[in-house]
């Protein structure tokens, strides 16, 4: 072999090209459910279909293409990557690990994701900038057998695994709450998110889903796009305007639009908010006052449940699709020091991070001991 | 009078000459490191993310040399984008329509620029952050929220290779160099516009047509921007009116002209040292991806090598005593 002609063997080398190429074409098979582990990877819907990929030997080389970064919450999803990397039962699993930002622009996103592909590795996770622009890359993934998974922000398609939280049924968990604190009539604020973004349109249709189906209830909305400044300065304005609310739901920014509620001296009364630590310590501290409080937000552990996803797949194992990831929701008054909420860590830190249904049980200890320098 | 000749013009290529030698630098790195090495696919992938901004590069490069900064060129690039995700698509004449329009559209874009720049006589730098909200606008109500289709095919081609060999995009990109730049460079317009940027007052007295020279650049600046849009659209197969991808194309565009050796005061460089700019923006992100950093200190890594190619484009004209030097 050494002695052929450089042609001979080029010629080779495309010959094997293309037939790898026309036997991985396929990408994931689709096969019919249930899939393995349910309690944690739950089928989107009863239309959810089920993907299997092909059974590869670990240790496998794991990448996370992330878009932006620069938010508390992209920072404890990349120090939750790493923890969940480092757990004593997933640490043999994993021969690398390659986090990648890439800011917001689409394109160096898409070369991201290629780039990983051409180097050959197992799966990818990623929060994609945009929902659509990314077939072709998914059907690149698919031929080169790479084990693709959007979190978070995820894609239009159904010929990848992908996993989230149902952001519509978070609206009707909040909904409901609030009906069985605040009795059947009374005057509601809704603090809404980013106006425009499908998780914000999500929880809001699930919240009136809920507040339109019986009972008498005026409902004030406002915006304030998952920030507490935001949250704040609007709750501030609304209670200025309309007077007494009987009842809250904010998306995020809890932490703010109670704290206005507190300047302002309004009573305290319930409220349906996000999972950030600050709002559940004001939760924690004020709920003889009145302060009654139900907490659930996405969590930036849903990384973790995107790389268990990805390693079962590659360990050949029938998955659904979409996997729902459990809702993480606390309610008033099972607030606990140390375990749903952290007095000693930042207000700005999110709550939840263990989903013991799903063995991921990183302890928010274990996330902030990873400093982001830590490679 | 030959070997002066030949000196004088090695010096006024000095930028471009810098750029390629720190991109080929920067990428031999870049695939030396690269876990595949360099493969096909890894060169096309690289290829198709760097040609984008090299297109928005170009088309930045022309009001630059004009002597004035085009902040609408990453808008135009959007715009086109959202109207290509709309109208390229379906029967092969249809296809080939759309492409037409859509290139149409850049040029309009940036002829509309060049018109209130010449006869408004306001700043371009003014006039076109101004246009640009209003292409933007208009991506807008071309596409609300992100999506849109491009026949799928065509797509496919252009992103990827010409015989298994050569990425498409590099093709298309060489046929932009040689059927748009050079032909204008060496026409009495594009000559017109070096002629501008460097000293109007002079241009002006030798009977230079200013205003010709201005509306063209400006014109030819959206064209190239509407290429670039089309590519986009070839790469997300998708439309999306995302302003912060208008306003990165539009800095970054700033920024790969000067590394490639273009005075941001107009009259000197040109849009082949911009390409090279572009693929050495495009490289450093590249490098992110074969050195392993810490996620939160890449965008420092990058600034401080935007920083240092930056300087290095700029520092020529440190050492020229004598302005007419940077000038053909």
């Amino acid at each position: 072999m050494p002695t052929k002609s450089i042609l001979g063997m080029s010629l080779a080398a495309v010959l094997a090209v293309g037939t790898v190429s026309q036997s991985l074409a396929a990408g994931p098979e689709v096969v019919s459910g249930p899939g393995v582990n349910p309690a944690c990877f739950a089928p989107f819907s009863d239309q959810t279909k089920f993907l299997k990929f092909a059974k590869k030997d670990p240790p496998y080389r794991i990448a996370l293409a992330n878009g932006f970064v620069g938010n508390t919450w992209r920072i404890q999803m990349i120090k939750t990557l790493k923890a969940y990397s480092e757990q004593p039962d997933v640490a043999p699993m994993i021969a690398e690990l390659k986090v990648v930002s890439t800011g917001t622009d689409v394109a160096a996103q898409i070369a991201a994701i290629d780039n990983f592909i051409n180097a050959g590795y197992d799966a990818i996770l990623t929060i994609a900038v945009n929902p659509t622009a990314f077939e072709p890359v998914i059907r690149r993934a698919n031929r080169a057998g790479v084990v693709l998974v959007p979190f978070d922000n995820v894609l239009d398609s159904d010929e990848i695994l992908q996993v989230n939280e149902d952001q519509s049924e978070m609206g009707r968990i909040m909904g409901r709450w609030l009906v069985n604190n605040v009795g059947n009539a009374g005057k509601i604020l809704e603090v809404r998110g980013l106006p425009g973004n499908s998780v914000d349109r999500d929880r809001h249709l699930g919240f009136r889903d809920i507040m339109g189906s019986g009972g008498k209830y005026d409902i004030v909305e406002v915006v304030g796009n998952w920030d507490d400044g935001t949250a704040q300065k609007v709750t501030a304005d609304a209670i200025a305007v309309h007077g007494k609310f009987d009842g809250v739901f904010v998306q995020g920014g809890s932490t703010g639009a109670v704290r206005a509620m507190i300047d302002a001296g309004h009573p305290f009364v319930p409220v349906a908010g996000e999972a950030e630590n600050g709002f559940r310590k004001l939760c924690a501290k004020h709920a003889e006052e009145g302060l009654l409080c139900s907490s659930a937000g996405q969590s930036p552990g849903l990384v973790a449940i995107a790389a268990k996803t990805a390693l079962t797949a590659l360990q050949g194992e029938v998955l659904p699709q979409y996997v729902s990831v459990p809702i993480p929701l606390v309610e008033h008054p099972d607030f606990k020091a140390d375990e749903n909420y952290y007095p000693d860590l930042t207000d700005n830190f999110f709550t939840p991070n263990e989903f013991p249904p799903c063995d991921v049980n990183i302890t928010a200890k274990e996330i902030m001991a990873k400093s982001e320098g830590d490679q | 009078m030959k070997a002066a000749d030949w000196k004088l013009r090695t010096s006024q290529g000095q930028g471009l000459l810098i750029a390629i030698a720190v991109f080929l630098l920067m990428f031999t790195l870049y695939v030396g490191n690269h876990p595949a090495g360099l493969t096909v696919p890894v060169a096309t992938t690289a290829a198709n993310k760097a040609v984008l901004l090299a297109l928005v590069a170009m088309a930045q490069t022309l009001p630059v040399l004009t002597g004035g900064l085009d902040l609408s060129v990453g808008m135009v690039f959007v715009m086109t984008n959202c109207l290509a995700s709309s109208i390229v698509s379906g029967e092969p004449w249809q296809v080939a329509l759309g492409i037409v329009v859509v290139l149409l559209a850049g040029a309009l874009a940036g002829f509309i620029n060049g018109a209130i720049v010449v006869y408004g006589r306001l700043q371009p730098i003014i006039t076109t952050l101004a246009t640009g909200a209003v292409y933007y606008g208009i991506a807008l109500l071309l596409r609300p929220v992100p999506g849109g289709d491009v026949q799928p095919d065509l797509a496919d081609f252009m992103t990827y290779t010409v015989f298994e060999v050569v990425p498409t995009s590099l093709v298309l990109l060489l046929a932009v160099v040689l059927i748009i730049w050079l032909p204008f460079r060496h026409s009495v317009v594009g000559r017109g516009c070096y002629a501008v940027g460097s000293a109007e007052g002079a241009a002006y007295m030798s009977g230079v047509a200013i205003d010709r020279s201005r509306l063209a650049a400006f014109t030819l600046a959206g064209l190239l921007a509407g290429v670039a849009g089309l590519m986009l659209t070839f790469v997300t197969f998708s439309g999306e009116a995302s302003a912060s991808i208008g306003g990165t194309y539009t800095l970054n565009s700033i920024a790969a002209v000067v590394i490639g050796g273009t005075s941001l005061y107009g009259g000197a460089g040109g849009a082949i040292g911009s390409i090279f700019g572009a693929f050495i923006l495009r490289t450093i992100d590249d490098l992110l991806f074969v050195f392993d950093l810490p996620p939160l200190w890449q965008p420092l890594f990058q600034g401080v090598v935007l920083l240092g190619a930056v300087s290095l484009g700029a520092a020529r004209v440190f050492r020229i005593k004598n302005r007419l030097e940077l000038f053909n």
